[in-house]
């Protein structure tokens, strides 16, 4: 019972963590897109 | 001549009469509920797109029992049970939905088609505007996905299984077809038939959640935007394309359904209006029609009657209402966390159930606020819900299969 409760957490736990890396890199595909709109734009 | 061989002609209700009692009230009972369904798809309580032909489906196949050559009972409809190579070739020629069934519905086909029609229907400019406020919702309804895994094995289940009930808590009709046609082939038949009736539910039984769990004064608070990320169909592309190729690197067994998800957002995004029509028309509304249809013939009782369905009743409702627990507990998080400024009836909109869960959310907050939105934001959640639902998707398939030995 222990080992299932475990894996449970385990399981949230990393559903949770890719959540967030999944969060993140939507930020860093945003500002990436940002980033070279805003150099594109300057050279205009 | 006796009443016997009178009835013989009508042989539906000749089965129906040789049945045994438990499988002749199963009969009647999917019948009246067939029709029940679709009473209540008109009346618009439950969705009528899906609802409709699968609640005709479920008459019709419980009715149209016939004798068949090999003296057993069957239908016409489909066999989801032929293992037999031969024996499906040549039912794939008798039954006239098999074809829809083994080259459409049990490879996942048209689960993937139903996803790249929400992804059509999908901005994901929600979610870009904030990520990690959606992602953090999305997770947290998505408790009942998790936590109903360790009550299905502790009642029996094996991992397999309780990994494909538990899924029914993200409430995602696609994915739980997914991860239990991959998981769990013998259940794959009720546990997809209890998910979408279940989803037909959450429109009619979340609203009382959040009344419950939320009071008045909360469910009117007014949302206070600080500034309003405008997002360009670029960016939303970009995310389409690198969220599709980290997800599909990360979890390959659910690759397909990731793959047809952002497929319809980057057809939609790159502005391809020839394929949106396609997608999000004829390609999104035919896969319901044929989903919908196929779940109610495949409600035949003498194939659905098994002891663990009245479990899997019980395990999916158990599994959506912890969902939508989660969801407003991450709302009351967010809310403590914002100092008091956010509203928690947003949280239940983390419930996949794109754009349903949002909508029940919008009009609760509408039934004591009527100025107050939080669709937009609710939106974002609700969408972040998908990408959740993927991600357990992916890590159920991925991992559950490694650790049968260890569970046991």
């Amino acid at each position: 019972m222990n080992s299932l409760l475990t894996i449970t957490l385990v399981i949230y736990g990393l559903a949770f963590v890719l959540s967030m890396l999944v969060a993140g890199m939507i930020k860093l595909v945003y500002y990436t897109v940002r980033f070279f709109t805003a150099i594109q734009e300057a050279k205009k | 001549m006796s009443w016997h061989d009178v009835l013989s002609l009508f042989q539906g209700l000749q089965t129906l009469v040789d049945a045994s009692p438990v499988l002749m009230a199963a009969r009647i009972g999917f019948i009246i509920l067939g029709m029940l369904l679709v009473y209540l798809g008109k009346k618009g309580v439950l969705e009528p797109l899906l609802m409709v032909p699968m609640g005709l489906g479920m008459s019709a196949v419980n009715a149209g029992v016939l004798v068949l050559d090999t003296g057993k009972t069957g239908t016409l409809f489909l066999d989801p049970l032929v293992t037999n190579q031969e024996q499906l070739f040549s039912l794939l020629q008798i039954d006239f939905l098999q074809p829809i069934y083994t080259l459409m519905f049990s490879n996942g086909l048209i689960a993937c088609f139903v996803f790249m029609g929400i992804g059509v229907l999908l901005d994901v400019g929600y979610v870009l505007a904030r990520p990690f406020l959606s992602m953090f919702l999305a997770i947290c309804a998505e408790l009942g996905t998790v936590a109903v895994f360790p009550i299905a094995m502790a009642l029996g289940f094996n991992a397999n299984d309780a990994a494909s009930v538990a899924m029914i808590g993200c409430a995602d009709g696609p994915m739980v077809l997914y991860t239990s046609l991959m998981l769990s082939r013998d259940l794959f038949v009720p546990i997809g038939v209890v998910a979408y009736l279940y989803l037909g539910l959450t429109y009619g039984g979340y609203p009382y959640l959040i009344k419950f769990l939320v009071p008045a004064k909360l469910r009117a608070l007014p949302m206070v935007e600080k500034k309003v990320l405008v997002v360009t169909s670029a960016e939303k592309l970009a995310f389409a394309v690198v969220g599709c190729t980290v997800l599909c690197l990360l979890f390959p067994v659910a690759a397909p359904l990731f793959f047809s998800l952002f497929l319809g957002v980057a057809v939609r995004e790159a502005g391809l209006h020839y394929f949106v029509d396609f997608i999000g028309g004829p390609l999104l509304y035919g896969a319901t029609l044929f989903l919908g249809l196929t779940l109610g013939v495949l409600c035949e009782a003498a194939t659905i009657l098994s002891p663990k369905v009245l479990l899997l009743l019980i395990l999916g409702m158990v599994a959506l209402l912890l969902s939508g627990i989660g969801g407003i507990v991450g709302g009351y998080i967010v809310y403590l966390l914002s100092g008091r400024k956010f509203n928690p009836v947003i949280g239940i909109a983390g419930v996949s159930c794109v754009p349903t869960t949002a909508k029940v959310a919008q009009k609760s907050v509408s039934e004591v606020a009527p100025n107050v939105v939080i669709l937009p934001v609710a939106l974002g959640a609700n969408i972040s819900g998908v990408i959740t639902s993927a991600i357990l998707t992916g890590i159920y398939v991925t991992i559950i299969p490694h650790l049968n030995n260890l569970l046991k």
